[in-house]
């Protein structure tokens, strides 16, 4: 396959990865990027929104929000201000199956941002004063997203094909189990998630001398080893649910067509890459099929996409395209038409090479900068162990135009979807 | 046509190279009644030029895994291509042809004229959209700066082939600046040379290029707020004025400013609305880098019980801005952020590309940034609080929210306001 020995056979095909496992069981992974103006630290854990039990539905989130205010060591703001009086900055993000803390700092700044950052996530206070108002600050974000009616639509899908299942419910949570929650049901949370097994540090830029010597006495080092194995992601369980549903949304301007499917858990890494390059085929670029039949040609949507979204206990693939309300009969009616298709022949050589292109350089393109460098790798050790930045990429060796056709395509069909049609609440 | 500079940065990557073509003429020059025109221009760019029609562009790009874009801004057109080092020859005279010889065939005008148009609705959804939408009305009216890039569906509607014209000429003759920044194969600058689109790479430009843009947005409309009905939870909330063109003598006092107030979660809006009042999610500045009178506005969304707090703590944070000095210590921090900005902001080809072609065409020299680091040393207090005299003293106030309640915050805002004016 030319384009995977051209990427990996590149000259520059991005950092190499050193890994080390402690004793309890965490992971470390570091990308020496020597020129880099800045380094990311990127500590991952396996205590995203499927982590939470009954009761802590937005918890994970509420957690990655209080970390920053401060832990037994670190005042609530001091974090924040080492770091960016250092020139550099730190964010969070929480999913479904995990979350992580990063900040990017000047190389020289690396080894004290990391004390300082697994301080911070660590030992966090929870102090109850800081609870309440960071709560009012959650609940506010939850607002803002319910003002956003491509938001409620994307929920509201999920929310039918994987019913009363942690990928269904909002990653924010829910205002009631919010408001019943405290201090000790979060510091619960954290003792039970937070463990070696669970965690990964991601280093990506400039990396200290004597890290090795350094991790071993670290917070990391520290922690438990036994680690929570239930309710979570280690358990793979995703029950998919098809079917069809309308909806009218306030304020919505244009028609939304939405499907789902489910897809094998990310673990399933083959697999998935045959997703990858089916709904690139499907959907990426002008030259893709359902892009230049329903937006080129019969200029009937403005936009359609579809994205994979790699899930431990089951990923999805989602199709979303936006149109006008009077069109979306058609469009739905094009799109199976399009699915249908692609069952009955094996698309071209052309196609294929196009797509291999497309989802090899779109991580090719990931790798020059640290902090994209050190999620990607943060997130790969910690869910595959380790493995080159690049790896994922073999797998694109499994599929040629007769194996998507058998086996990928049949499973992008419309009567195996969750389809979600979108209308504006006022049609006038 | 005019042939670009050139900028060349050659640095190491894993074999990707960006490319960023900026052409002088964004949608603050689209000509009376046409607002909307040069992004239908810069989008029908990329469908179709020189020797390929728009399946053949996009075959060429799509097949190589490239990336090729056209986003039209305030100050001028960029067209963006990243891809792997050993496309480049292939795809980079791609951006020669798109100047020298554009298609602008009919379909493809109207094809993306119609995308425009549902993407203008759509956009409505959005209720910060809509308070930025009427900040930018209040603040700059039918100046350059007035509308949404995308334009005015009234006007984008009546746009064809024919008004499209002119201004590709125009594009055209004016001189552009491409940026090339990444993995440069051997041998890459001489072909292009080569190419017709394409002079001579001017390594050792003279940077002292200043070219005495106006500053825009010096209005004398009377209207100090707008208000934009929806049915939201939230209200959001945005106050500011226009103020400088980017390297402007007191620009680098109003980002110190910014990042005072707005960058990070040691800023003073973060502090004030999210740690120690739990009255909004996201706060911020928003303060781009313009030719002309650039805004300057923070910005917040609050629930509706809590808009009048969330507004009453963001007119203090302006008020402030002007009336006391900064500490040596906000000073130091602000500097950091300054630096920390720069140096986030030259992580990837893409950034660096993008960075030089901007500086070039505001007129800045290329070292911009550098001399900017140096002067922080030597700004003081005082020079910021008499720039936020000068610069921010007339904030404009955009709200989005139910209609009841925008009404009674604009009233008591006005209210304030003339009461301490």
């Amino acid at each position: 396959m030319g384009l995977c020995h051209g990427i990996l056979s590149h000259p520059t095909p991005g950092p190499e990865l050193l890994h080390q496992t402690l004793a309890n069981g965490s992971r470390c992974v570091l990308a020496p990027m020597p020129e880099s103006p800045l380094t990311c630290l990127d500590f991952w854990c396996r205590a995203g929104s499927a982590s939470e039990r009954n009761g802590e539905e937005g918890l994970a989130h509420f957690l990655e929000h209080m970390v920053f205010k401060g832990s037994d060591r670190l005042g609530a703001g001091e974090f924040d201000l080492r770091i960016e009086a250092l020139g550099g900055s730190s964010n969070a993000a929480t999913g479904f199956d995990d979350v992580h803390f990063h900040a990017l700092v000047p190389p020289d700044a690396a080894a004290a941002g990391l004390e300082l950052l697994l301080d911070l996530v660590l030992q966090p206070a929870l102090q109850p004063e800081a609870f309440a108002m960071e709560r009012d600050v959650v609940l506010e974000e939850i607002a803002q997203y319910r003002d956003q009616p491509d938001e409620q639509v994307i929920q509201h899908l999920l929310s039918a094909c994987c019913p009363d299942q942690a990928y269904g419910r909002p990653i924010l949570g829910w205002e009631s189990s919010l408001q019943a929650s405290d201090p000790e049901v979060m510091r619960q949370f954290h003792r039970r998630r937070y463990q070696g097994p669970h965690c990964c540090l991601a280093m990506a830029g400039a990396i200290p001398a004597g890290w090795e010597q350094w991790l071993q006495s670290s917070a990391l080092a520290g922690l438990d080893s036994k680690g929570d194995a239930g309710p979570g992601p280690t358990e793979p369980s995703l029950h998919f649910r098809s079917g069809r549903q309308e909806q009218r949304v306030p304020r919505l301007e244009a028609a939304r067509l939405l499907m789902a499917w489910p897809a094998p858990p990310a673990r399933e890494q083959t697999t998935l890459m045959g997703f990858d390059l089916a709904t690139t085929v499907l959907a990426e670029g002008r030259r893709s099929r359902l892009v230049q039949r329903l937006r080129e040609e019969l200029q009937i949507v403005e936009s359609i996409d579809m994205d994979l979204t790699s899930l431990e206990q089951g990923s999805l693939v989602m199709l979303e395209a936006c149109c006008p309300p009077d069109l979306v009969t058609r469009v739905e009616a094009e799109v199976h038409a399009v699915l249908g298709a692609m069952v009955d022949a094996p698309i071209e050589s052309q196609e294929l090479e196009r797509a291999r292109h497309l989802v090899g350089n779109g991580l090719r393109f990931s790798l020059e900068a640290p902090g994209s460098v050190a999620a990607i790798a943060g997130a790969q050790t910690l869910w595959r162990g380790p493995q080159a930045l690049l790896d994922p990429l073999l797998q694109m060796e499994a599929w040629d135009g007769p194996s998507l056709q058998e086996r990928i395509f049949p499973a992008l069909q419309p009567e195996l979807a969750s389809t979600l049609i979108a209308l504006p609440a006022d049609p006038a | 046509m005019a042939t670009p500079e050139w900028i060349v940065d050659a640095i190491s990557t894993p074999g990707v190279i960006a490319a960023k073509l900026w052409l002088r003429g964004g949608s603050g020059s689209d000509p009376l009644g046409q607002r909307g025109a040069h992004q239908l221009l810069g989008s029908t760019l990329t469908r179709g030029c020189g020797p390929y029609d728009h399946l053949q562009v996009a075959d060429l790009v799509e097949g190589c895994g490239a990336g090729l874009r056209c986003d039209t801004h305030e100050d001028g057109i960029l067209i963006s291509l990243k891809c792997q080092d050993s496309d480049a020859r292939r795809l980079l005279p791609l951006l020669g042809w798109m100047l020298d010889d554009p298609h602008l065939a009919e379909e493809q005008v109207e094809l993306e004229q119609d995308l425009s148009l549902q993407a203008l609705q759509r956009q409505q959804e959005d209720p910060f959209h809509r308070a930025h939408d009427g900040w930018r009305q209040l603040a700059y009216g039918g100046g350059p700066y007035g509308h949404d890039p995308l334009g005015i569906a009234a006007e984008l509607d009546t746009l064809d082939v024919e008004t499209l014209r002119p201004l590709a000429r125009q594009l055209a003759r004016s001189q552009g600046i491409l940026a090339l920044s990444g993995t440069i194969p051997d041998g890459l600058l001489t072909e292009m040379q080569a190419f017709a689109g394409f002079s001579e790479p001017a390594t050792d430009r003279d940077s002292s290029g200043a070219t005495g843009l106006p500053i825009m947005g010096k209005t004398d409309r009377s209207e100090r707020v707008g208000l934009q009905p929806l049915d939201t939870e939230q209200v959001v909330i945005m106050l500011g004025q226009p103020t400088l063109p980017h390297g402007h003598a007191d620009d680098l006092a109003l980002r110190m400013l910014q990042a005072h107030l707005g960058v990070g979660m040691t800023s003073v809006l973060f502090r004030r609305l999210r740690e120690e009042h739990g009255v909004a999610y996201d706060v911020g500045i928003h303060h781009p880098a313009r030719a002309g009178a650039a805004p300057f506005v923070l910005h917040a969304s609050s629930s509706a019980e809590r808009a009048e707090l969330s507004l009453r703590l963001l007119q203090e944070a302006w008020d402030d801005l002007a009336n006391r000095p900064l500490t040596a210590q906000e000073m130091a921090l602000a500097a950091a952020k300054i630096r920390g900005q720069i140096a986030h902001a030259t992580q990837t080809s893409g950034q660096r590309a993008e960075r030089r072609a901007q500086l070039r065409a505001l007129g800045l020299a290329d070292d911009y940034d550098h001399t900017s680091l140096e002067s922080l040393a030597t700004l003081e207090p005082e020079q910021l609080r008499r720039a936020a005299a000068r610069h921010l003293h007339r904030p404009l106030l955009s709200l989005c929210g139910r209609g009841a309640v925008i009404d009674s915050l604009a009233t008591g805002w006005i209210q304030r306001v003339e009461r301490n004016s």
